[in-house]
């Protein structure tokens, strides 16, 4: 099977892989921003636990141990930069942090961050533990939980995740770099782009493979159906080894076959029969011309027109003859009554009626002795007579005939070459074809229906030789006959001789 | 010499028949194969002409019993060509030659005395009529023993004209005997062919022994008796 982009075969891998990879590079592209997510909402959780424990944090000596501490208590690695930012409620800065001291936005971002958060109702601070053991059920309503933000920012250097909250008397704000997580979520990424493009491999490889085998029957069909050729049309392809889905199809080429079989058997049957039934009146008609002919006065009219009539039924008896070859030829069953034949002997022949019919014309022959094929003596002579008569008939005045005969192990070659104008590109492909007759202004006047050439090929390839237009030089025409050197043809059925 | 003839078409018998007996024939006619073949068995013929398609047992059949039976007499099949491998098969039953219709009763003429020839010897090689003499063997023609020289074609035509004197041959009818059932009609070969014979014979014998009958053809001119 030719693997052309035309190819069912490859659509249907390129298919099944286009909707795999989209498949999988959705549900990639989702799983990852779900991770991301997650891995982000943990951080955040872990920020306001920080916060509000920083909040409740009384001095600076408290923050400086906190800050040291603080990135093993938000669940990353030591190397992880943090910064903090501690201010009262009036904006001081109580205190500031930061472990990744080249990075000075931060502390920009830290303190924006914090203005940007609203700030809570005024109140005192209580003291640190809320120890009220009976709080007064009018205070609750006055404490709201103080809300905190977060939101992701740039730096030059790292990412960082901002976690920013108002209390009444304090304000902090932690910085908490998303490097370690940006890092986990490339690794993320990048077992995704490896994973994928290996998951669509398999998949175009298994498409590839699948669709292989669907088509196995296909190609087998097709297989048997190449053995079918005209001679074959008896041929059934055998439908119980194949799989039920294409059961039905062999079926159905089953049965065209059936039809095709029977109306070639009829058309050949009919040749058969029209060749009688035409050829019965035809002989009554030719014989009794024939007679009246004899009994008619010595070259009077009567005779005349009667030796006319003879003629014209001869012509038809012809074409009919001529008609009915080629519908056997087409079925398969062009009779041949091979004989031994000396080739050389007829071409010689055939050279002494070239001198009869254009003793203008120059002829130079080169015919080896003893060219001995078996061919059906009848059939050969029409070949060779054929491409005699079209060597004189599209010959130039004055112009000149080649004969060259020769054998090499196996084979015999004829080849008549003569002068002539050059034959159109065009129509030394039609040159073969039925009734084709070259230009028509040119061979008017040239007798014969046209069956020649077409027929003569049918006849060389019923003797498995074969009839061919070779290039020859401006101004001339070749053809050449090859014929099997004399073969076991006698031993083949008729039938198979095509 | 006497002929058997087995051919159902009686229209197609009529004129085969009239058509031997004007060249001397004795014919034997039957419509169909079993009395044909009956016939063949009880009499000595010096031919039999069999149609392949014939009523009762085939022209096939009988040429398989008559072969079987020992009798060599020789047998000429007519055909409608292209009656599928009926040439080959007869010829392998052991026909001695077949004639294809439609076909002219002169060639089947010169079918049966080519048959009789190979089949009878010597005596049969030899043809004269007028002062010509020719040897199918050795192909050599004498006038007035004067030897003649005469390529294929030309021997072929010469003999054919001299087997039938005082007929007349079409052209049609002489290209088709000396020159095939294929060779385009519509060429003047005949004509050149004879002009030549004529003008290696009139040196000898200026006496016009192939006349021209206007618009049909030649005939070989019957010698006084």
């Amino acid at each position: 099977m030719s693997m052309h982009l035309r190819s069912f075969r490859l659509r249907v891998a390129l298919l099944s892989t286009t909707l795999a990879g989209s498949a999988l590079i959705g549900f990639g592209t989702v799983s990852w921003l779900q991770i991301y997510d997650a891995k982000i909402s943990r951080l955040d959780a872990e920020l306001v636990n920080e916060l509000m424990q920083i909040s409740h944090l009384p001095d600076r000596e408290q923050w400086q141990i906190y800050a040291n501490s603080s990135p093993n208590a938000l669940g990353t690695n030591t190397k992880t930069p943090t910064a903090l930012l501690v201010l009262d409620a009036n904006g001081t800065i109580l205190y500031q942090f930061n472990s990744l001291p080249k990075d000075l936005d931060v502390n920009r971002l830290l303190i924006q961050h914090l203005q940007s958060v609203p700030l809570p109702p005024a109140f005192t601070r209580e003291p640190p533990p809320p120890a009220d053991p009976n709080p007064s059920l009018e205070q609750l309503p006055t404490v709201h939980p103080p809300i905190p933000k977060f939101v992701t920012e740039h730096t030059a250097i790292t990412t960082w995740r901002i976690g920013a909250i108002n209390f009444p008397n304090v304000r902090v704000a932690i910085a908490v770099s998303l490097q370690a997580v940006n890092q986990e979520m490339t690794a993320i990424r990048n077992i995704f782009f490896i994973l994928i493009p290996g998951e669509l491999l398999l998949v175009a490889g298994g498409a590839w493979v699948v669709s292989g085998s669907a088509l196995r029957p296909i190609r087998q069909l097709t297989g048997v159906i190449q053995q079918v050729t005209v001679k074959g049309l008896d041929q059934r392809i055998p439908s119980r080894t194949t799989d039920i889905e294409f059961v039905e199809l062999i079926q159905v080429f089953n049965q065209m076959l059936e039809r095709l079989e029977r109306s070639f058997t009829q058309a050949s049957r009919f040749s058969a029969d029209a060749a009688h039934e035409l050829k019965t009146p035809l002989t009554i008609l030719q014989g009794e011309l024939e007679r009246t002919l004899q009994q008619a006065e010595l070259g009077s009219e009567a005779q005349q027109r009667l030796s006319n009539l003879l003629d014209e039924v001869r012509r038809l008896s012809s074409i009919i003859r001529k008609l009915l070859l080629l519908s056997l030829a087409d079925a398969g069953q062009m009779s041949l009554c091979p004989v031994d034949l000396d080739l050389s002997k007829l071409l010689v022949e055939m050279l002494e009626d070239v001198d009869l019919l254009a003793p203008q014309l120059t002829v130079q022959s080169n015919i080896a002795e003893e060219l001995r094929v078996q061919g059906d003596r009848d059939l050969l002579t029409q070949v060779l007579q054929n491409l005699f008569s079209n060597a004189i008939k599209y010959n130039l005045p004055d112009g000149w005939i080649k004969i060259h005969a020769q054998q090499t192990r196996t084979t015999v070659f004829v080849t008549i070459t003569n002068a002539s104008q050059d034959i159109p590109r065009g129509d030394r492909d039609r040159i073969f074809d039925r009734f084709h007759r070259g230009d028509p202004a040119r061979t008017r006047k040239v007798e014969g229906i046209g069956l020649g050439l077409s027929l003569a090929r049918e006849i060389a390839r019923a003797h498995r030789g074969n009839l061919t237009l070779d290039a020859t030089p401006s101004g001339q025409i070749a053809f050449t006959l090859t014929l099997p050197i004399r073969q076991q043809l006698m031993q083949d059925k008729f039938s198979e001789t095509l | 010499m006497n002929i058997l003839f087995v051919e159902d078409e009686a229209k197609i018998a009529n004129f085969v028949r009239a058509g031997l007996k004007e060249h001397g024939f004795v014919v034997d006619y039957c419509d169909n194969g079993n009395e044909g073949y009956s016939r063949a068995l009880d009499n000595q013929y010096d031919v039999v002409v069999l149609d392949i398609m014939v009523p009762g047992k085939d022209g096939l059949s009988v040429l398989k019993h008559l072969r079987r039976q020992g009798r060599n007499v020789p047998v000429i099949l007519l055909t409608a060509r292209n009656e599928l491998d009926d040439r080959l098969e007869g010829l392998n039953l052991g026909a001695d030659d077949y004639i294809a219709k439609p076909f002219f009763v002169e060639e089947l003429v010169a079918r049966i005395h080519a048959v009789v020839r190979r089949s009878g010897g010597e005596r049969q090689n030899f043809l004269s009529v007028g002062p010509l003499t020719l040897d199918r063997i050795t192909r050599v023609v004498t006038c007035h023993q004067q030897a003649i020289e005469l390529t294929s074609r030309e021997f072929n035509l010469l003999e054919y004209l001299m087997r039938s004197p005082g007929r007349v041959l079409t052209r049609t009818q002489i290209l088709e005997h000396v020159w095939g059932y294929d060779f385009n009609p519509n060429t003047n070969v005949v004509d050149v062919c004879i002009q030549r014979i004529r003008k290696k014979i009139d040196p000898i014998d200026s006496a016009c022994w192939i006349e021209s009958i206007r618009g049909v053809g030649y005939r070989f001119r019957q010698p006084d008796p």
